[in-house]
């Protein structure tokens, strides 16, 4: 009994993951929709959402888009070994301006769910970021 | 707690509730590994005669008695229908020896080269000697008005069959090493297949570096773009003249259709609309040759086999034309700025199958005998 209601549980949860199988993304590595987060520690993070998009010589985007929105300055991509710089420029809580640096890999290239981890500055601050294509 | 044991039945179990969608239609280099070879003597269990693959399942017997059961893919049932090869040539219980490409891994699969049955020591399949029937010469079939004919000739039935190539890269390439399904010999020749931009390149590489494994193709998505007309199994016009528009009936894939417009709108496609696989299509005349252009694509399919990536910017220029009943060539023109250098075209030849009907094909089909076991 338990069995069968593990089997039907996975077999589900199977159904469940298959939109995302059937549904990849085959153009520009770094198009679309990134979520995930950055922070200095494992328990303090920031909620990260960055739209990117390939225009044919630049990658342009978003940070967290909305009334708060910070454009992307300049996405770097270096094709050889899928590494990634993204820069941008937003303002603190109290207006100050401040630079954000992120360096990071692109890894799991040929899957939907692609993922960007690495560092994160902004600012005096660092961390560490993981956004994975949404 | 509940030990691992009992959990873990369960967890293959899922696996194989999705796994035919996820290999239903593998690319061969993805699955199988043309380095070696492999020779199995044993006795038939079963034959699973259906589209997409045919596949027959053999007990082999080691020498200390062990009996393992092997998964003997051998074609596609419709080509080898065509071909004259018959469901009854083999029987369930016929002792047989097969030659073949084995599975990557230690997976008991494998790629039919040869088929020689025991018993009568006849060769039963031999994959390089499949046989194509060429069909009679005759002109090109026109509609009374004296216009070029897409589809069979009055009264009579038929369809476009395989292409002369299986590969999609620019034509003005000499002559690139590379297997059926799109896989470079030698990958540092991947800028002779398109004048790619630097991202397209490296993700076209990355591509090749991973056997095609991701190939949307494997996991019965549509054929968009140029690939509809390097599938298998062929395609049907139809063409709707009444109505301004010629169906594109597609027998690979997944029996997908695309309609082009030939009632004079212009070429586009509203904003809002859903960029698609086929994209929006517009044809005319220019004398005996059907100019189609699409846009309107979305990037969740790959240009050709082997892994040549677009973007939603691609806009393609499709010229058929008949040069007699049994040829139609075919030439694209490929035009998306953000992933090429520059346009480019590439172009071959489908031969006319006569007097048959597309054959029933669905990409899932038989996909749970497609098993990694």
């Amino acid at each position: 009994m338990i069995w069968r209601r593990v089997f039907h549980l996975l077999c589900f949860i199977a159904w469940l993951a298959l939109p995302f199988f059937l549904h990849a993304q085959e153009g520009h590595p770094l198009t679309g929709t990134w979520s995930g987060d950055w922070g200095s520690t494992a328990t303090q993070r920031n909620h990260l959402t960055i739209v990117m998009n390939w225009d044919g010589k630049n990658v342009t985007g978003l940070i967290n888009p909305g009334p708060d929105a910070i454009p992307l300055a300049g996405v770097f991509l270096d094709v050889t070994n899928w590494t990634i710089r993204i820069e941008a420029d937003a303002k603190d809580s109290s207006g100050t301006p401040t630079h954000i640096t992120a360096e990071g890999k692109l890894d799991d290239i040929g899957s939907y769910h692609r993922k960007i981890t690495g560092t994160w500055r902004q600012g005096m601050a660092k961390g560490d970021f993981r956004i994975t294509r949404d | 707690m509940k030990p691992i044991g009992n959990i873990l039945p369960g967890a293959v179990l899922a696996i194989l509730c999705t796994a035919p969608f996820l290999l239903s239609q593998r690319n061969f280099s993805t699955t199988y590994d043309s380095s070696r070879q492999v020779k199995l003597q044993g006795t038939v269990t079963r034959i699973d005669w259906a589209n997409p693959n045919a596949f027959l399942f053999i007990d082999t017997k080691d020498p200390s008695g062990i009996v393992t059961n092997w998964a003997i893919q051998f074609g596609n049932p419709l080509e080898l229908e065509r071909s004259g090869w018959k469901r009854s040539a083999l029987h369930i219980g016929d002792a047989l020896t097969v030659e073949g490409t084995p599975a990557r891994g230690t997976v008991r699969q494998a790629f039919a080269r040869s088929i020689v049955l025991t018993r009568t020591g006849k060769r039963v399949f031999n994959l390089s000697a499949i046989p194509r029937a060429a069909a009679p010469a005759a002109p090109v079939p026109r509609w009374p008005d004296g216009h070029i004919r897409l589809g069979p000739p009055q009264g009579k039935k038929g369809y476009w069959g395989t292409a002369s190539t299986k590969v999609l890269a620019e034509n003005s390439a000499t002559k690139i090493g590379m297997t059926d399904d799109g896989l470079l010999l030698n990958i540092a020749d991947s800028d002779r297949v398109a004048p790619f931009q630097p991202w397209a390149k490296a993700l076209y590489e990355y591509r090749q570096r991973n056997l095609l494994k991701d190939d949307p193709l494997a996991r019965c998505l549509p054929p968009g773009g140029p690939r509809q007309f390097l599938m298998p199994n062929g395609f049907q016009f139809v063409e709707q003249r009444d109505l301004g528009r010629v169906l594109v009936l597609l027998g690979g894939g997944d029996r997908n259709w695309r309609i082009i417009y030939t009632d004079g709108r212009p070429v586009g496609q509203a904003a809002e609309q859903v960029p698609s696989y086929y994209g929006s299509s517009v044809g005319h005349w220019e004398k005996d040759t059907l100019v189609v252009e699409s846009v309107g694509f979305n990037e969740k399919f790959w240009l050709g086999p082997g892994g040549l990536p677009n973007t939603e910017a691609l806009h393609l220029i499709e010229r058929f034309t008949r040069t007699d009943l049994n040829t139609l060539k075919y030439e694209v023109t490929v035009d998306d700025p953000r992933t090429y250098t520059r346009t480019w075209t590439a172009g071959w030849t489908i031969p006319w199958v006569p007097d048959q009907e597309i054959q029933e094909y669905f990409c899932e089909d038989n996909a749970e005998s497609t098993f990694v076991r």
